[in-house]
């Protein structure tokens, strides 16, 4: 395993009684695109702004590249490179004058800054429009520009905070395409999100958040392998009770791995929900069970938050 | 250092830049006081000088004899007013044809007979209670010009008194008559003048003067009132946000913005002033040096008044609601509106709270008093504490990040 270049270890940020991250600690691997997913208020942004030396976290520790957060945040501001969950930008400037000015933040200048601008505009595919302003663009195109904003200095770990909010599916491509190339120059990448299919396309590890913590941690496979190796079969079955005394002989049955029931709803996950169905049907009608419902299923994100936490992911 | 000195120079300019493009901006710091320091300007033409001031007199002569219609023709030269003839009723409402007015004179039917027999005579004049300026300005020059009158009663009176003293059984019709005459004669030759000379050091007023700095402070405090709301959106919209997490100080960044603004301020006092100049004839004083020391002094103020609007605001609506009561209550009480030596001597004491009394007594005393450089160095220091204080206050305050 590569080396980490981003560590954060029992990070806590409170805003009096609430602590808006509650000990999250984690690893990011160079050259990785580092997933966050959680609900509205799970953390994110705090976790984030604590990494990106915006906010001092009430204690614990961070380091990138080995210097730390809060104690040299001066020279880790030269190494990142964040792009915030708001549109960060002057409305009235253009893409190109918002790009400049923010390059000079950096330390970029004459020859190499407008390389650099080009460069970027030419990757977010907006060098056409690079003298409108910024308040005539779509909210896609703003989105492009406030990605592009981060990538001037070639950052070596950028922070991605939400950076597909409302837009649309093409545009959202487009930002994938973007972060992809990116990753693939070298820079390593946290990216948040809300949406499961995001960070299960993108990223190579995922951490999800609730409530401050990280609940689950690991690559995609690793988190699915939670809810089950090959599938899920999930009924409803009655009458009350009839669940209960059946779990252990179903898990017995052709290829399921594991049996759980919450109410009257059993969970069966299974390496081979075709092969596992016709068995367990078997059984259940033998103990003179009744089946209201039947959902087969592969393991998601989505099921997975739920089976955490027991809520869905999107309110 | 070196690059942070750079980086300040940066963020100055993208202000600046961000300023030019914005309509709004101009509108407010050069279009809006300009609208109203030339119609104050004018419209207040006459308040300030008092000399020009002109007022038109409602006459009814109802005297047929030689000495009213004398009277009526000696007000006539009277350039700073002119005569309405007009009926007893009007004259007693002071309202004719529509119009209303100040000061009406009734000249009674006997009046030039009493005069020519040396008999005491009365003149009725109505007024407006409420008039404050043509009303006694009115009755000011027409006392002048009855005094006169009293003269020629008066010299028939000795004239007819002297004759019967000489010759008991003389006509005392005949003298009264060639007395009157004579002395209407030489009285409308005016025997004493005054002969009246502007001061020395002193001299015609022109309201620009007046109304030019006083609303070139109020406006530039406006200026810096959208400066303070453009600081809070920065931090709203989290684009300050994001260059805290940038490679470059605080210190840069406030400076930067800071001296964006102190450039905006000196700029807009300037343009004002110059257009004053030029195309309203304002007077500039003596000492041009003195008058670019306080602007200076009066735009780093309000450069400074504008970052502790921005500390002590949580919002942009709070800057912009706090703002504009504190600037207009500013102005009022500072002399932006008018100037403080027409206030009550408690007024003014409380109006030098404000920078805009501190501002318009140097810039005022350089161009109506002719004061020179040395003359407004304890304004111009006064307005450096004023800020510096402002400053401090302010940059301890404000907070960088959202709360
Ligand atoms: N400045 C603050 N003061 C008080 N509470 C705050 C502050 N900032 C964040 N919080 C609280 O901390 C919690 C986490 O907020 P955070 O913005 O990190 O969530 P998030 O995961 O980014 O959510 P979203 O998906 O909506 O962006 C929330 O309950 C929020 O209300
Ligand atoms: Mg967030």
């Amino acid at each position: 395993m590569p080396e980490s270049i981003v560590t954060a270890d029992h990070l806590v940020k409170r805003y009096g009684e609430l602590a808006a991250v509650d000990g999250v600690s984690f690893s990011i691997a160079e050259g990785q695109i580092f997933g966050f997913l959680g609900p509205n208020g799970a953390g994110k942004t705090t976790t984030i702004s604590i990494l990106s030396t915006y906010l001092e976290p009430t204690s614990g520790e961070a380091a990138i590249d080995g210097i730390s957060v809060i104690r040299e945040p001066a020279r880790v501001r030269g190494i990142i490179g964040l792009v915030p969950q708001e549109i960060a930008l002057y409305p009235t400037l253009s893409a190109l004058q918002n790009l400049k000015f923010y390059g000079r933040m950096y330390g970029l200048s004459g020859e190499r800054l407008e390389r650099r601008c080009r460069d970027v505009l030419e990757l977010v595919e907006l060098w056409e429009r690079r003298d409108d302003r910024v308040e005539r663009f779509s909210g896609g195109m703003k989105r492009r520009i406030n990605l592009g904003a981060g990538l001037l200095h070639h950052p070596r770990f950028l922070l991605l905070d939400e950076p597909t909010v409302g837009v649309d599916p093409q545009s959202r491509e487009h930002i994938f395409d973007t972060i992809f190339k990116i990753r693939d120059a070298g820079t390593t990448i946290l990216y948040t999100s809300h949406y499961m299919e995001e960070v299960e396309l993108l990223c190579d590890r995922i951490a999800i958040m609730d409530r401050g913590r990280v609940i689950a941690d690991g690559t995609l496979k690793e988190l699915l392998k939670m809810l089950g190796e090959g599938g899920v079969i999930e009924l409803e079955v009655s009458p009350p009770g009839c669940p209960a005394h059946l779990e252990d002989e179903l898990a017995r049955q052709e290829a399921v791995t594991s049996v759980r029931h919450e109410g009257n709803r059993l969970f069966i996950s299974s390496a081979d929900s075709a092969r596992s169905l016709a068995p367990v049907m078997q059984k259940l009608a033998g103990a003179g069970c009744q089946v209201a419902s039947l959902e087969l299923y592969s393991p998601t994100l989505e099921k997975l938050f739920i089976h955490l936490t027991g809520k869905e992911l999107r309110e | 250092m070196m690059a942070s000195l750079r980086k300040l120079r940066y963020v100055a300019a993208k202000d600046l830049l961000i300023i030019a493009k914005d309509r709004g901006s101009w509108m407010t710091l050069l279009v809006t006081p300009l609208v109203v320091i030339v119609v104050t300007s004018f419209a207040l033409a006459p308040v300030y000088r008092g000399g020009s001031l002109h007022a038109t007199l409602l006459v009814t002569n109802n005297d047929r004899g030689s000495i009213g219609r004398s009277l009526v023709d000696t007000l006539k030269t009277n350039a700073n007013m002119s005569v309405q003839p007009a009926s007893e009723a009007e004259s007693q409402t002071l309202k004719r044809g529509g119009s209303t007015y100040a000061l009406s004179l009734v000249i009674p039917a006997d009046f030039s007979s009493r005069v020519m027999a040396g008999q005491s005579s009365a003149l009725t004049v109505y007024e407006d209670p409420n008039s404050t300026t043509s009303g006694p300005f009115l009755k000011g020059m027409l006392n002048g010009t009855v005094n006169r009158f009293s003269a020629v009663e008066v010299a028939t009176r000795v004239a007819v008194a002297e004759a019967q003293k000489a010759n008991p059984a003389a006509s005392t019709a005949a003298v009264a008559g060639n007395a009157s005459a004579a002395a209407t004669a030489q009285m409308a030759d005016q025997p004493i003048k005054t002969d009246v000379r502007t001061a020395s050091g002193l001299k015609t007023l022109n309201t620009f003067d007046i109304q030019t700095p006083g609303f070139a402070v109020m406006f530039l405090l406006f200026g810096v009132m959208i400066g303070a709301e453009g600081l809070l959106e920065e931090r709203d919209k989290g684009t300050l946000g994001r260059l805290l997490v940038a490679p470059i100080s605080k210190t840069s960044i406030m400076g930067g913005k800071l001296a964006a603004q102190f450039a905006v301020s000196i700029s807009q006092i300037t343009l004002l002033f110059a257009i004053g100049h030029f195309a309203f004839g304002m007077d500039l004083g003596n000492s041009l040096l003195g008058l670019a020391l306080m602007v200076t002094m009066t735009a780093f103020t309000a450069t400074t008044f504008g970052l502790l609007l921005a500390a002590i605001a949580r919002t942009r609506r709070q800057a912009s609601a706090i703002g504009i009561l504190t600037i207009l209550l500013m102005s009022a009480l500072g002399g932006s509106w008018w100037p403080l030596d027409i206030v009550p001597d408690f007024m003014q004491k409380l109006g030098h709270i404000t920078i805009n009394a501190w501002a318009l007594d140097g810039i005022r005393g350089l161009i109506l008093h002719g004061e020179g450089f040395s003359d407004i160095l304890p304004q111009a220091g006064v307005l450096f504490i004023y800020g510096s204080v402002c400053f401090i206050i302010g940059i301890k305050m404000f907070r960088f990040r959202n709360a």
